[in-house]
């Protein structure tokens, strides 16, 4: 079952499962198994952007006027995002292009890491510019502790997948050994592994990166960082899309649109997925008890934080089939975030003094009759 | 334009008149004072993912968020009858 980068067999892409069919060869997208995953690629390259367009200079005055306590949250939780884009930069790539069957939802994991890679890209163009060498933060992510609890768990299923692929690959299906430990390797097993792979991307996507962008912006809120707050808008803007993407997976599995293998799984597996959920708000909310641990930022605190998990797990959980976790948590704790997540084509904060203009991607092509009758021939 | 008017039940609890020649349900939502649910108002996040419990919408941009079964999407739609919905 090894990979081949140009599958010769003749097969049908519009009969094939998302994941673990025959492998893809002909990229085409003319015609689509699930058109959805075209349109978000479209939506997505629309949004393009580049981290060194946004000015983030008049950030470092602002830096340096923090508190001990502010400038802790906001490197800490920059620290945060750069694991969480590190992480989502190569691994959808890594773990799912081997075993994915459909063109457009190929290209799609490809479109999605790219804009990832962006988003890495912008943390280091943040950090430049606070730092004359940011060379000790980058350092920390990998040492400090409370950061390695939270990649420990967004690594694991990804890695578990990749691994578990790569004997299938190599050995087909079957008992392997490796280093004196036994894998039993079956397409269904592998099947389950993707499902809890998707699942826990699902909840990065959905809640963790929620709960950095709401400590960007509430320093925004208070006229500091601005520069770093219209960079993370545009990357909650793509976050927007990446999470579409995981949802309609999960959702297509649920409904028995995709694999009917599948559908057996995230019912069996239902509770688990849950599980891989609430650990992923359990530990966001130890992130916003160590975030506020030397004082709490106007506009933002560690109980405030937690609250706004709650209420966007609820969200999430529904989006996928489940009852809402926190029924008591039904209001938006954070409103003001709204704001800052809303795609419109106006890029910048409405509070900003200085609006600079920054369209990237935006184009008008509606054109009326109308808008020709000057012309004469 | 002229003005197309729909009673729409937020919640079991608001009534209120909408005009769907005005903007889109969430918009008029908003305007009525109501807490409202979204993210990024152009169909593709989900955010403001609502119950459609009766009645019928249009939708003036396809929505890329997945909606599920009795689930609609107030941020891209204008009502097409009187609705009772949930947000």
């Amino acid at each position: 079952m090894s990979y081949s980068t140009f599958n010769q067999e003749q097969t049908n892409p519009l009969a094939e499962p998302m994941f673990f069919g025959n492998s893809v060869n002909v990229a085409r997208y003319d015609q689509q198994k699930h058109s959805i995953f075209e349109k978000l690629i479209e939506k997505q390259i629309s949004f393009f952007w580049r981290p060194e367009e946004v000015d983030v200079s008049r950030d470092r005055v602002d830096f340096n006027k923090l508190t001990a306590s502010e400038k802790h949250v906001f490197i800490s939780n920059l620290k945060y995002q750069t694991l969480l884009d590190s992480i989502q930069g190569r691994s959808p790539n890594i773990a799912l292009l081997p075993i994915v069957s459909l063109p457009e939802l190929e290209t799609w994991i490809e479109t999605w890491s790219f804009f990832e890679t962006i988003h890495s890209r912008s943390y280091t163009h943040i950090l430049r510019n606070l730092f004359s060498d940011p060379s000790e933060i980058f350092e920390d992510i990998v040492i400090n502790d409370q950061i390695k609890l939270r990649a420990n768990d967004i690594s694991r299923y990804y890695d578990d997948l990749i691994f578990y692929t790569q004997l299938w690959q190599t050995h087909g299906e079957g008992k392997i050994t490796v280093d004196g430990e036994e894998h039993n390797v079956t397409r269904r097993e592998l099947k389950k592994k993707l499902f809890l792979c998707i699942n826990s991307v699902n909840a990065l996507e959905a809640i963790r990166f929620y709960v950095s962008f709401a400590c960007t912006f509430a320093f925004a809120e208070r006229e500091l960082m601005e520069g770093n707050a219209k960079i993370i808008r545009l990357i909650a803007r793509d976050e927007n899309v990446h999470l579409t993407s995981t949802q309609h997976m999960i959702n297509l599995w649920q409904d028995g649109e995709d694999d009917p293998e599948m559908a057996e799984i995230a019912e069996e597996l239902a509770d688990e997925a849950y599980e891989i959920f609430m650990t992923a708000v359990k530990q966001e909310k130890q992130w916003a008890h160590y975030l506020f641990k030397d004082g709490s930022m106007i506009g933002l605190n560690e109980s405030m934080l937690c609250q706004y998990v709650e209420y966007i797990a609820n969200l999430r959980m529904q989006a996928i089939g489940y009852d809402a976790p926190f029924p008591e948590q039904r209001s938006n704790p954070l409103p003001w975030m709204n704001k800052y997540l809303v795609s419109d084509n106006v890029q910048v904060a409405p509070q900003e003094a200085e609006i600079s203009s920054y369209l990237v991607g935006q184009i008008d092509s509606s054109v009326d009759a109308s808008d020709l009758g000057d012309f004469d021939l | 334009m002229t003005a197309k008017l729909f009673k729409v039940k937020v919640n079991g609890q608001h009534e209120l008149t909408v005009d769907a020649s005005e903007g889109t349900l969430l918009d008029a939502l908003e305007k009525h004072q109501l807490e409202v649910h979204y993210h990024c108002k152009s169909g593709f996040c989900g955010a403001c993912r609502s119950k459609l419990k009766s009645g019928s919408v249009r939708y003036l941009t396809d929505p890329l968020a997945y909606v599920r079964k009795g689930d609609f999407l107030p941020c891209c739609c204008v009502p097409e009858s009187d609705l009772d919905i949930e947000h």
